[in-house]
């Protein structure tokens, strides 16, 4: 007992825990940690955007999961005309959806960023259905899915076969937080938009452009989740609801992690994917993920508040 | 005096104005029912089975009406987006029998949608010629209407026609062995449905199934269930899902090295570029239509040319040539009715015999509930380069069975 508090001091207990549930993983079933690993990369490759526009500009975005699957779309017809890998057409994606950001945060966003939350709910619940019907006059709701070769490219462990272009999510997931971080921290503009998430009076007070920060930030995470639905769509098939599930998920992962926890965003994502992948290795069982998620997503939450309550 | 008649003659003619134009509208609309034979459709228009549908029933409706329409009178086609949503299609159930008019109701899918708006059709008892909505439990709220036909089978008939497929193809090829089967269904009421529905039928089978969560509804990771099929070791695998499932199972299957002698796909419609896929090929798949039966019917190559050519857009759903055999069915009824009248017209239809562009000569006899079921079954497909082939049942079939199953 003493033992773990000390290592609960230390910072230790949570590394310790995780490296003997990926060991048990390991040796019990070598897939639920790849699946795991998979899986909760793309959750918190798509949370990671949110988490930035909530944690700077305050704003919950509703529309989220909406612009990725537009970004999605956007690669998909750029790769159909042009032939071109989705993985190039991303930065393509990346910059025109950077100027689309923009133009939707100068039409709308601005507008109700001092006004009661839940108006900012309804704004950006607007745009998410006014995006999904958008993409139903103009794709149909058939479902679309670029055909890759390298997407089911496989490995062999011992008598585990495996696919491993699905590691591509965790990858990216990876990148896209150190990017962050870096630009952050070690950025000007970043260590600004930092002031404005933390404080947007006092950084007004000492000259930083409030709004043109908030402009940035928001057109920055919008051309970041549409370069994701490129990723996205290599592994998955698009229509125009399919981004609306992820915005949820995000959510969950955000308030799991705490607003402005960016690292955490990624090991929750890890975590919670992790628990669903041991939730649907027992057969017949698999319907019960769902709830692991969200009681996970209580439980930690409870816990956050119980120790507040202690502090 | 001056200013009061001047009043008075602004008046006049004012009132003369409207006068003139409520009965121009009136006698338009007067007009309008008395020339045209009008059929209501409520179909779900954002869907591409609806939309497809909606625009295969035009194209029928059009080429009737340049032959001369029916009766000497053009048809007329209103079509209600249903949203999917049951309030939805009731509501335009109401408006088409009240505000439009309509003589018959046709079109119309998706059982959740039929089931709201069943009592609006029993209320008003029109004639009604369904194409789509296989759940039985419509099939049971519709016992002893008369005025009702219905085109596609009913789940039950469907999953009778499957086994009796794969008993006839397991005679007609030796090499064909199924003992094993492996169901990997979508976790909502489709999925479970058919799953259940199936099982109860396949009897001679050992079987055994996971449900999973389909792409359409937030997920898209198969590898657990497709784990679970691979440790089973299953002679014929089959999931049930929607399109977006299609291409992404075959991948995760293709990675995890699962590779069963039948692999089966039974999605309500394929993705647009699936047959594209060279992980598609040798897929068998379950539906009313398949594009080569354009190769054996004539009046299905008609109808495949004759719908590029209009909406240049080639057919990817059954439903659409199921619309187009819907408005035939009832044009041919009511010519040989020759009149709108309902016990005459249901009489007509009953004497139905029409070559349909789905391969089949449609005509009406009881199932289990209702005296007017169309299409009895489906039939059993395979990819093969790209193409959808009929491989059952055997007098339509367009290609033989590719066996086993490889892969890629």
């Amino acid at each position: 007992m003493v033992l773990l508090k000390k290592l609960y001091q230390k910072k230790y207990l949570m590394p310790l825990l995780a490296a003997a549930v990926i060991i048990a993983l390991v040796a019990w079933k070598p897939y639920v940690l790849v699946q795991g690993l998979q899986r909760g990369g793309l959750y918190a490759l798509i949370a990671l955007p949110m988490a930035l526009i909530l944690g700077i500009v305050g704003i919950i975005n509703l529309a989220h999961g909406e612009f990725m699957m537009l970004g999605a779309y956007f690669v998909y017809w750029f790769c159909i005309h042009t032939g071109i890998d989705p993985l190039v057409a991303m930065t393509i994606a990346f910059v025109a959806f950077f100027l689309i950001g923009a133009i939707v945060y100068l039409v709308t966003i601005k507008h109700v960023l001092k006004a009661p939350e839940l108006n900012q709910l309804l704004l950006t619940f607007g745009i998410a259905m006014v995006l999904t019907e958008f993409a139903n006059l103009l794709w149909t709701s058939q479902a679309r899915k670029l055909h890759l070769s390298y997407v089911y490219s496989s490995a062999k462990v011992g008598s585990l076969t495996f696919g491993t272009f699905g590691f591509i999510y965790p990858v990216a997931a990876i990148v896209v937080l150190v990017g962050l971080l870096v630009f952050l921290k070690y950025t000007r503009t970043g260590q600004a938009a930092l002031a404005v998430g933390q404080n947007p009076r006092g950084a007004k007070l000492v000259g930083i452009d409030v709004n043109r920060t908030y402009l940035l930030i928001f057109s920055l995470s919008i051309a970041i989740v549409a370069a994701i639905g490129a990723l996205f769509l290599t592994r998955h098939s698009i229509f125009p609801a399919v981004g609306s599930p992820y915005t949820m998920k995000s959510f969950c992962l955000i308030a799991m992690a705490g607003i402005g926890n960016l690292t955490g965003v990624l090991w929750v994502g890890f975590g919670l994917g992790i628990a669903e992948a041991l939730v649907l290795s027992f057969q017949g069982y698999g319907g019960w993920a769902d709830v692991v998620f969200f009681a996970v997503l209580v439980a930690v939450i409870m816990v956050k508040s119980y120790r507040r309550k202690i502090a | 005096m001056t200013k009061k008649w001047k009043v008075s003659s602004r008046v006049f003619v004012s009132l003369l104005a409207i006068a003139l134009v409520v009965g121009m509208a009136f006698m338009a609309v007067a007009e309008d029912s008395v020339t045209t034979i009008k059929l209501g459709a409520i179909n779900p228009l954002a869907d591409i089975t609806g939309a497809q549908m909606s625009k295969a029933m035009q194209l029928a409706v059009d080429e009737i009406n340049a032959a001369g329409g029916v009766l000497g009178r053009p048809l007329e086609l209103i079509v209600i987006d249903s949203e999917f949503d049951p309030a939805k299609g009731a509501a335009a159930i109401e408006k088409l029998a009240t505000v439009d008019n309509v003589d018959v109701f046709i079109g119309g899918m998706a059982s959740g949608v039929h089931m709201g708006e069943i009592p609006i059709l029993k209320k008003y008892e029109k004639v009604t010629v369904w194409a789509g909505s296989a759940m039985h439990l419509c099939e049971e709220a519709l016992e002893g209407c008369d005025w009702y036909f219905h085109l596609h089978p009913w789940d039950y008939q469907q999953g009778a026609s499957y086994v009796q497929g794969w008993a006839d193809i397991v005679n007609k090829f030796p090499e064909v062995q199924i003992n094993n089967a492996f169901w990997a269904y979508e976790e909502g009421a489709f999925g479970s449905g058919s799953f259940a529905g199936s099982v109860a039928l396949h009897t001679n089978w050992n079987n055994s199934g996971e449900s999973f969560k389909s792409a359409a509804l937030g997920g898209g990771d198969y590898s657990a269930v497709l784990q679970h099929a691979k440790a089973a070791n299953p002679d014929i695998f089959v999931w049930i899902g929607y399109a977006a499932d299609a291409l992404p199972i075959m991948e995760q299957s293709t990675e995890i090295g699962f590779n069963p002698p039948l692999f089966v796909g039974s999605p309500p419609g394929w993705p647009a570029d699936f047959g594209q896929s060279p992980l598609a090929e040798n897929v068998v798949a379950y539906g009313m239509w398949a594009p080569s039966i354009k190769n054996i019917s004539e009046v299905s190559n008609h109808f495949w040319n004759a719908y590029i050519e209009k909406f240049d857009e080639e057919p990817a759903t059954y439903f659409c040539p199921l619309g187009y055999t819907n408005v035939y069915v009832v044009a041919e009824a009511i010519a040989r009715a020759g009149s709108l009248e309902k016990e005459a017209l249901i009489l007509a239809l009953e004497e139905t015999a029409y070559d349909s562009p789905l391969g089949e000569i449609l005509t009406f006899t009881p199932s289990n509930v209702i005296k007017h079921q169309g299409f009895q079954g489906q039939k059993i497909l395979q990819w093969q380069n790209g193409e959808q082939q009929v491989i059952w049942p055997f007098d339509y079939a367009t290609a033989g069975i590719v066996y086993p199953f490889t892969g890629n």
